[in-house]
């Protein structure tokens, strides 16, 4: 693989590790957790994360990407995981970009905004009063070929979380 | 030395620049001690995050590892703090120095991080009454060693 596009792929990959971790031992009823007007519910969110990530295989594969609402968050969930499958396919694959487009446009657009927006899962756990633990994400276990909701569990936990919620063991 | 995977490092650092710039211009006034409630960083505790972040890559890239977490600075400092952080480890990267960790590393650890921490700056801004405007950013001008304060303005963003 085009050593760019192996780069991109782990990208792809962090954005599934840190997506499952954001969502990892959520409350039942997180996926339609509001925290403002005008913010995204968390279903919302995924649903926003797969609709870029599914306008970003346009570019590979051609037509629209406009993704209905699904019924719950985990189908969202499945369904952000299958179009990061896909373009970890193409980029793999060697398969030519449309339009102009350029790995680092991909880069810049559509997989940084879902990154962006996996970070904002994270904050939505807080304001629903179950944060996600801190960990160092430098040694995580993120591997380019494991895209899917089945991802790692921390190499590296903090020790010492001052924001723990009650009850929190290391 | 990968020069490949350097650039397209580059193009990350240079995209947090434009993400973060935006994120945390023109913020209402006391923006940066907004309380979305008990639990969460205010915006200046969440930016001086993103500094320590920045100083910690360039830590580890240049093989002396150190992680300080740092008190915000007044909102006008701390953003011109992460600029700077973000100068020095793009510098880094466009020199000939050895990175003592691989590409890959550096950003699923603290680049990403931070990525993640912007979007949390421009959720904040939601919450707290004044949002950012949405943005086309594939065609944004975003460009390798762009990545102080001087962001393009020829922007395609929507209400």
């Amino acid at each position: 693989m085009e050593i760019r596009r192996k780069l991109l792929n782990h990208f792809l990959a962090a954005l599934a590790y840190r997506t499952q971790k954001a969502l990892r031992d959520a409350p039942a009823d997180f996926g339609s957790f509001r925290a403002a007007d005008g913010v995204r519910t968390p279903a919302e969110l995924v649903r926003h994360m797969a609709s870029v990530l599914g306008y970003a295989r346009t570019f590979f594969v051609g037509g629209k990407y406009w993704p209905e609402p699904l019924d719950s968050l985990a189908e969202e969930v499945q369904r952000f995981h299958e179009n990061l499958g896909f373009l970890a396919q193409y980029l793999r694959n060697g398969d030519p970009l449309r339009e102009g487009m350029t790995e680092e446009r991909l880069l810049q657009g559509p997989f940084s905004d879902a990154m962006t927006h996996a970070g904002q899962l994270a904050l939505l756990r807080r304001l629903a009063g179950a944060p996600v633990p801190p960990e160092n994400f430098i040694v995580a276990e993120i591997k380019e070929e494991r895209l899917g909701p089945d991802q790692a569990e921390p190499v590296s936990p903090d020790k010492v979380w001052p924001e723990a919620p009650d009850g929190w063991k290391p | 030395m990968n020069f490949d995977k350097r650039e397209l490092l580059r193009h990350t650092v240079a995209t947090l620049a434009y993400r973060g710039g935006k994120a945390v211009a023109n913020a209402p006034e006391g923006f940066d001690q907004f309380h979305a409630n008990d639990s969460t960083r205010t915006p200046g505790q969440i930016l001086a995050h993103i500094g320590d972040l920045l100083d910690w890559v360039l830590s580890i890239a240049r093989g002396k590892q150190a992680w300080n977490n740092s008190t915000p600075l007044p909102w006008p400092e701390e953003i011109a703090r992460f600029f700077a952080a973000l100068e020095a480890f793009d510098s880094y990267l466009a020199s000939d120095e050895p990175l003592h960790a691989p590409e890959e590393k550096l950003f699923q650890g603290p680049v990403a991080d931070a990525l993640t921490h912007v979007g949390q700056i421009a959720m904040l801004r939601r919450v707290a009454g004044g949002p950012i405007k949405g943005e086309n950013y594939f065609g944004a001008e975003i460009e390798v060693g762009r990545v102080g304060s001087d962001q393009s303005a020829n922007r395609i963003e929507f209400d």
